[in-house]
């Protein structure tokens, strides 16, 4: 092989690797720039969802009969039995967005509270219509 | 609770309160009604207040054995088992004693003396005791001659006694219902078939609000205390209904009232009344199935079930 072919095939040969490393980087880039618009279009929508109150774990459908029961029972709790019984619970749900039951958590009482009303709800459930009048014992 | 009928009335001497809930509202509206003349019947019969009470004539009748009616032999019955479940403690007949200490017309309304300034006007604090000659155990029943026997002169004094036995007697009659719950001034009784919980809230001596609350699904509930009935005895001192049998004096014991469970109302009445004689360190030892002691300076003390009732929560 003569001295100028060797020299051009060098020359080719660095040429096909810097095209190489340009493609290369041309990739890195678009999976870095494609992954970095996944991240922020997933924390975008979170962030919005969040945002407008609808946090994905408050939606979840036990949850919702928890929070709405405990409420159903406070209003049971004070109402006559006849006008607890007039408000059937898809009122009682419909009248009550995931908004307001935050506040109601919130509003004027210790945040450690809301939990105790919860566990307390099949207690008051099951003796909401039934429980007896309550007695008093004093000195005879 | 939607058709439970209730009844509330004066009855002896104090308040009494009857809940029943039936098959259906009109069952449970005659149940409770009924209830209510019976209770009101046994409180004519067995006031010492009324000289023309049945137990008035027993009290003054000169006789050794004298006839009597099931529900005056049921007391009779009672007032032994009371002593000797309290080993003496629980005497009904200091009758003449409570008599001598000012208490011989009904005391309804207010006291006339405020629980506070009775407890301040008698320092001394002591733990009642039994009477030596224990006239308790004199008293019998003869149920095949239908009468009462006890030495003349021995009176009976009806008491908590009474009030817990007839709790107990409507108590036998209402539980074919789904619940009911009947309240002889303070003592007890509830139940019935359906198995229900219900609360039963311990008053406060001192005229605050509840100092307990209790539920009980079958079972009683008795409270015995000083406050309701003071006043100022002939010798200026204050005094109350509930004497120590020993001294025949009211009894400081350190406690002001004591609220007992058990699986009847004349058991709790008992236990209450016992734990209160028994002063402050050994009332624990008259509450097996739980309760409530409320001291003199107001502390409140639950006493845990050492015998848990069947079918009773606490």
């Amino acid at each position: 092989m003569d001295p100028l072919e060797k020299i051009e095939r060098k020359r080719q040969a660095r040429h096909r690797i810097r095209a190489q490393r340009k493609r290369a980087g041309t990739l890195k880039a678009r999976v870095v720039a494609i992954s970095l618009i996944c991240f922020a279009l997933l924390w975008g929508v979170v962030f919005v969802q969040m945002a407008t109150g609808n946090d994905p774990v408050l939606g979840d459908s036990s949850s919702t009969v928890a929070k709405g029961s405990s409420g159903r029972n406070r209003h049971a709790a004070k109402a006559p039995p006849a006008e607890a019984g007039a408000s059937t619970d898809s009122e009682e749900f419909g009248a009550t967005e995931p908004e307001e039951l935050e506040a109601e958590a919130f509003a004027g009482e210790p945040a450690e509270e809301e939990p105790v009303e919860v566990e307390a709800e099949p207690v008051e459930e099951e003796f909401a219509e039934e429980e007896p009048a309550p007695v008093i014992t004093s000195q005879s | 609770m939607k058709g439970e009928a209730h009844r509330r009335f004066e009855c002896f001497g104090g308040t009494a309160t009857i809940h029943v809930c039936g098959a259906n509202t009109a069952a449970g509206e005659k149940a409770a009604d009924l209830a209510r003349m019976r209770l009101l019947d046994a409180h004519r019969r067995l006031s010492r207040f009324s000289d023309k009470s049945e137990l008035a004539r027993l009290n003054d009748d000169p006789r050794w054995e004298v006839p009597a009616t099931t529900l005056m032999r049921a007391l009779a019955d009672a007032v032994g088992k009371a002593g000797s479940l309290s080993g003496g403690l629980v005497d009904a007949t200091l009758l003449d004693r409570i008599e001598r200490a000012g208490y011989r017309d009904s005391l309804d309304g207010e006291p006339s003396m405020s629980l506070r300034d009775a407890l301040a006007s008698r320092p001394q604090r002591a733990p009642g005791a039994p009477r030596p000659d224990r006239l308790w155990r004199s008293i019998g029943v003869d149920e095949n001659e239908e009468t009462v026997i006890r030495p003349p002169g021995v009176k009976i004094d009806s008491g908590g006694i009474a009030k817990g036995l007839l709790a107990d007697l409507l108590a036998d009659q209402l539980r074919q219902h789904r619940a009911y719950a009947v309240d002889c001034c303070g003592d007890i009784r509830v139940g019935g078939h359906a198995g229900l919980v219900r609360r039963v809230r311990v008053d406060d001596p001192f005229g605050e609000g509840p100092v307990h609350e209790l539920k009980l699904r079958d079972g009683a509930v008795a409270t015995s205390g000083i406050g309701r009935r003071c006043w100022v005895a002939p010798d200026g001192a204050a005094a109350h209904h509930i004497l120590d049998p020993a001294s025949g004096e009211p009894a400081f014991t350190g406690i002001v009232q004591a609220t007992a469970l058990a699986p009847t109302a004349l058991l709790a009445e008992v236990y209450a009344k016992a734990a209160l004689l028994a002063g402050p360190k050994r009332a624990d030892e008259w509450l097996p199935h739980g309760g409530v002691v409320v001291r003199d300076g107001g502390e409140v003390d639950v006493i845990a079930a050492e015998q848990l009732l069947t079918a009773v929560a606490v």
